[in-house]
């Protein structure tokens, strides 16, 4: 089943709880992974908007991936990106236009948002709800995120 | 023309053997490279030009055939007078009116010309009393020496083609492979795969197109064998292919030709276009539905071009390189489709096969190596040359009456088989049968068939730091065991034969011969410790003389020499002093000289100009 | 799927799986230096190798590169057996012999026990080991702007006559992926260096922070139809900016709300 990351603006105090959730379930041999979400100010009415990767459907980082390091997971909809195929070409981090593959510099990586295998590990974390996970329901009406 | 149906081909047959037997007198003149290399082209063209101011009754430009090699190139250039079989030696231009007024004219023949049997010191007219061709029995070499280079209707003439059309109209292409399996026909390139199975496995696979490659980059040292044939015999190459084509379903093929072969490569060009004009290849052979074409790849000179799956890649156009070949190349060869590669020696085997039947093929030589093998016979042997002998005969055989023995009556030490990444059998060995398994047992390979004789001057230090040199240099550089393994071996042995080296040192060179045998990518990695490893088997005492007494028993290794004067030998004549480049040798006319040792380079010259043994090698 | 035995425990794989894949997956440490996930297996570095047997050869064994053998069923496979470590001990003698001044290779060496070379160490030598990663990576990624050069041990890596290499768009996979870290670049100002040639970073229009070259995003947006305006930004700014826009659609929805 296609799940989705949906986040809703209007809930997030800025708390920062998915960044430090992100960095933990991603670390890398003990030591926290560079978080994949970034709650940002959005610069009205005090409100925040955690900033994590939409999967898009015609996804420019997997376009610019000239190894094609970066895959979708049917299961879960997700955009992967494989480590192990990954050269650091840094196409993705300079091609995505949300800035949501990033260079994990203390861990030479590049990386992004794995949907943490379908189950987002963030939205555990939300003490607000404004991260929430829910299966895609096939719908016409276009989504905002 | 078009050959449509085998009734035409034999008719045409017909029509060539009465086009040629209109003279009752021919002549061959050798044109292989041996005797290329002496003159032969200059007799050749002398012999046209005689033969046209004479005007000989019966006698035209027509009956002298510029053939491929005979094989007995220490005496060329050779000039043979058929049917008779006059075999005349080391024939100079000035000989040419001889040879036309006398054997052509009057049938007489011309004693001096005439080779001298070394044993018996007799003359020996016909070619096939001479030992060295005697006890040959040619297959693969059938044809080279009979006809000209490169005349399809010449080939036609000695039933060239017909097992072609006998594949074609009487045989499914599993009875051809079945044929060649119950022939026992090896690969003649080194590694003595069954060519039926090979076969076999092309022609199940799957995976289409199929493709046929033959190897002709034949890069070992002192080997000619391949080369011999391309260039005398290209349609017996082109008709094999063709055969092997029809069996394993592929319509494409390619000859692998090293860069260091010109005329094998116009000569296949020329081969091909000759059987293309004849319908022999391109579409619908012999009318049959069966299409198939044949292209010349020329490599660039690398040896490692020569296996298979550097082969390849070379004509894909990439790098050659070899990959490992966990999945074979005749699953996944040419572009990653099924493929079948032989040697050019397979190949020119293939037609006789069909024809013959894979009974008759498979009674000559041994039972688990069948046939007879293309030898090329070089080193300190008397009669070097190209031989083709069948399975099974001993070495002494090849050496002593085929090779008439060591030059000067020196005592054999060695005998080298299977190019540099062969190995070298000692005199104990000599009576072993030379067959793909007993070799391999014996710790050499058959390899392509190179064989180099050596005599006591020859040190085996010397011979394995040659061989090594060359497969470092040789080496793709692709995987470490191979690329830093052998250049460090070649190190160690070059610091043994400079009298550097320890009995540590040994054992350190037999530990890397292990890794580099077990881990190196491809067949060049694996066998490339072979020279070494071989020697140390049977010539440890040489190696330990050079590392305990720091003496180089052959006297060869320059660092463990010197050369001084015999004084009662030496009878002052100069000679030395004029050879010595170094001016290090002093002394006045029919006084002893003398070598001063700082200057001496330890080149030789001095030992190779005395007349009189005065040199003496300490 | 097969079925097939590595270091006494029975191991599941898809067919045509290479050896050196499961092992990693089952976390056994192979050393590969000329292995990477984003180019064809080579088999250039034989530190890979392992030894495989299986039930029916009748105790035979074979020394196979693991990183291109595919997986068979019934294969029973020792990764770390004495021989295996002492084959894998001489090329890592041989290749401390030719780098000895590399680290990563002293590291990897001194983890088999090998410490100094028992070999000749190799006059003037550099940190290459010719696996040959930087060459394949370049071809993979389509720019094919270096090649190693000649052959046996004096094989070098290089661009086309040894000169600034016309086809380089300054990526630097090539020193990424490099296991000896041996391929020099220099990022100075907003002007990239490597293999002798410069190229132009494309410097982040609202903060200036670099990420890749010019010829780089220009090479994306032909080969891979990427706009060109999307490497404007860096990926810190494009965050700012969805949060931004995020912010005015979120206030634009109240107000039409309200």
């Amino acid at each position: 089943m296609k799940q989705r990351l949906i986040v809703t603006p209007d809930l997030c105090t800025g708390c920062r709880t998915c960044e430090l959730a992100c960095a933990f379930a991603h670390s890398v041999k003990g030591k926290p992974g560079r978080s994949r979400i970034y709650p940002l100010p959005t610069g009205k009415h005090e409100m925040w908007t955690p900033v994590v990767c939409l999967h898009c459907d015609d996804p420019a980082c997997a376009k610019s991936c000239l190894v094609d390091a970066i895959t979708r997971n049917e299961e879960t909809g997700a955009m992967e990106l494989d480590n192990d195929k990954c050269v650091k070409c840094m196409a993705c981090v300079a091609a995505c236009p949300f800035g949501c593959s990033l260079h994990d510099a203390q861990h030479d990586l590049v990386v992004k948002c794995d949907l943490c295998g379908g189950d987002p590990v963030c939205a555990h974390f939300c003490p607000t709800k404004a991260l929430t996970c829910r299966p895609v329901i096939p719908t016409r009406r276009k989504a905002v995120v | 023309m078009r050959i449509e149906t085998p009734q035409q081909l034999t008719r045409l047959r017909k029509d060539c053997l009465a086009r040629f037997n209109r003279h009752p007198q021919k002549i061959h003149v050798c044109c292989g490279p041996g005797c290329l290399a002496n003159g032969a082209q200059k007799v050749s063209d002398e012999l046209k030009k005689v033969i046209k101011k004479k005007r000989l009754k019966g006698f035209s430009v027509d009956a002298l055939k510029e053939t491929g090699c005979h094989g007995f190139c220490e005496q060329g250039p050779l000039v043979v007078v058929e049917p008779a079989g006059t075999f005349y030696t080391r024939v100079k231009v000035k000989d040419v009116e001889e040879i036309i007024d006398k054997t052509i004219r009057r049938k007489e023949v011309l004693e001096r010309l005439l080779f001298t049997d070394p044993q018996t010191g007799e003359k020996i007219e016909n070619y096939r009393d001479i030992p060295f061709y005697a006890r040959q029995q040619r297959i693969a070499l059938r044809n080279i020496g009979q006809i000209s280079q490169c005349d399809i209707d010449e080939y036609i003439a000695v039933d060239g083609y017909q097992a072609l059309a006998k594949a074609l109209k009487k045989m499914s292409p599993q009875d051809v492979i079945d044929e060649v399996t119950t022939s026992g026909l090896r690969g003649r390139g080194g590694a003595g795969f069954p060519a039926g199975r090979k076969w076999s496995t092309c022609a199940r696979a799957d995976d289409s197109p199929h493709y046929v490659i033959c190897n002709g980059d034949e890069g070992d040292p002192g080997a000619f064998m391949d080369r011999a044939i391309m260039e005398g015999d290209p349609h017996s190459v082109i008709e094999g292919m063709i055969i092997a084509a029809y069996a394993v379903g592929a319509h494409e093929g390619y000859i692998y030709v090293r860069e260091e072969y010109p005329l094998a490569v116009v000569n296949l060009q020329k081969a091909i276009e000759q059987a293309h004009e004849y319908g022999l290849l391109g579409d619908g052979i012999l009318s049959s539905d069966f299409s198939f074409d044949v292209h010349v790849s020329r490599g660039g000179g690398a040896f490692v071009c020569g296996e298979s799956s550097a082969l390849m890649k070379s004509i894909a156009g990439e790098v050659g390189e070899p990959r490992a070949k966990y999945v074979r190349s005749v699953l996944k060869g040419l572009h990653d489709k099924p493929t079948v590669l032989n040697n050019v020696e397979s190949y020119a085997n293939v037609p006789v096969i069909i024809d013959k039947g894979g009974k008759w093929f498979s009674a000559i030589g041994t039972k688990k190596s069948t046939g007879a093998k293309a030898f090329s016979l070089v080193g300190k042997v008397r009669n070097t040359g190209l031989i083709e002998v069948p399975m099974g005969t001993t070495l002494r055989e090849i050496i002593y009456d085929i090779g008439g023995g060591i030059q000067n009556d020196r005592p054999f030490k060695a005998v080298q088989t299977g190019g540099p990444s062969g190995g070298c059998l000692p005199e104990s060995k000599l009576d072993l049968p030379v067959d793909f398994d007993t070799l391999t047992e014996a710790g050499s390979m058959m390899g392509s068939g190179g064989m180099i004789v050596l005599d006591d001057h020859t040190c085996v230090v010397d011979l394995a730091k040659y061989f090594l040199a060359f497969l470092v240099d040789e080496s793709c550089g692709k995987c470490v065991p191979c690329r830093e393994g052998l250049y460090q071996l070649y190190g160690l042995a070059v610091a043994i034969s400079e009298g550097r080296g320890t009995e540590a040192d040994l054992d350190k060179m037999e530990k890397l011969s292990d890794t580099i045998v077990i881990s190196s990518l491809c067949g060049l990695g694996k066998s490339g410790p072979n020279p070494f490893l071989s020697t140390i088997r049977y010539f440890r005492d040489e190696y330990l003389a050079h590392i305990r007494d720091k003496k180089c028993p052959a006297g060869v290794c320059r660092e463990l020499i010197r050369y001084e004067v015999d004084p009662q030998k030496c009878d002052g004549c100069m000679a030395c002093i004029t050879a010595c480049a170094q001016n290090a040798i002093t002394g006045k006319k029919k006084e002893v000289h003398t070598i001063d040792q700082d200057a001496c380079d330890k080149c030789g010259a001095c030992l190779a100009v005395c007349k009189r043994d005065a040199i003496l090698v300490l | 799927m097969v079925s097939l035995t590595i270091n006494g425990r029975v191991v599941q794989a898809n067919k045509g799986e290479m050896l050196l894949s499961v092992t990693r997956r089952e976390g056994i440490d192979i050393p590969a230096l000329c292995h990477h996930d984003a180019v064809e297996p080579f088999g250039a570095c034989r530190l890979c190798m392992v030894e495989i047997t299986k039930a029916e050869w009748d105790g035979w064994t074979n020394y196979v590169a693991a990183c291109l053998y595919p997986v068979e069923d019934g294969l029973i496979v020792q990764t770390h057996s004495s021989k295996v470590n002492e084959l894998r001990r001489t090329v890592l003698d041989l290749l401390l012999a030719r780098c000895p001044n590399s680290p990563e290779i002293r590291q990897l060496a001194a983890e088999y026990g090998v410490t100094q070379t028992a070999y000749e160490e190799i006059p003037d030598a550099d940190n290459c080991i010719l696996c040959g990663l930087c060459t394949r990576v370049c071809e993979r990624l389509g720019f094919k702007a270096i090649s190693t050069v000649g052959r046996g041990h004096d094989k070098v890596v290089a661009p086309p006559l040894k000169e600034a290499p016309p086809d380089c768009v300054g990526c630097l996979s090539c020193a990424q992926v490099c296991p000896t870290n041996v391929i020099q670049y220099e990022d100075e100002g907003n002007k990239r260096t490597i293999w002798n040639k410069s190229f132009e970073l494309i410097a982040c229009k609202e903060c200036g922070k670099q990420t890749i070259t010019r010829d780089f995003a220009e090479a994306l947006s032909s080969q891979r139809n990427i706009p060109e305006d999307y490497f404007e930004l860096c990926d810190e700014c494009h965050r700012r900016e969805l949060s931004v826009k995020m912010g005015s659609i979120v206030s634009w929805s109240r107000e039409a709300a309200s």
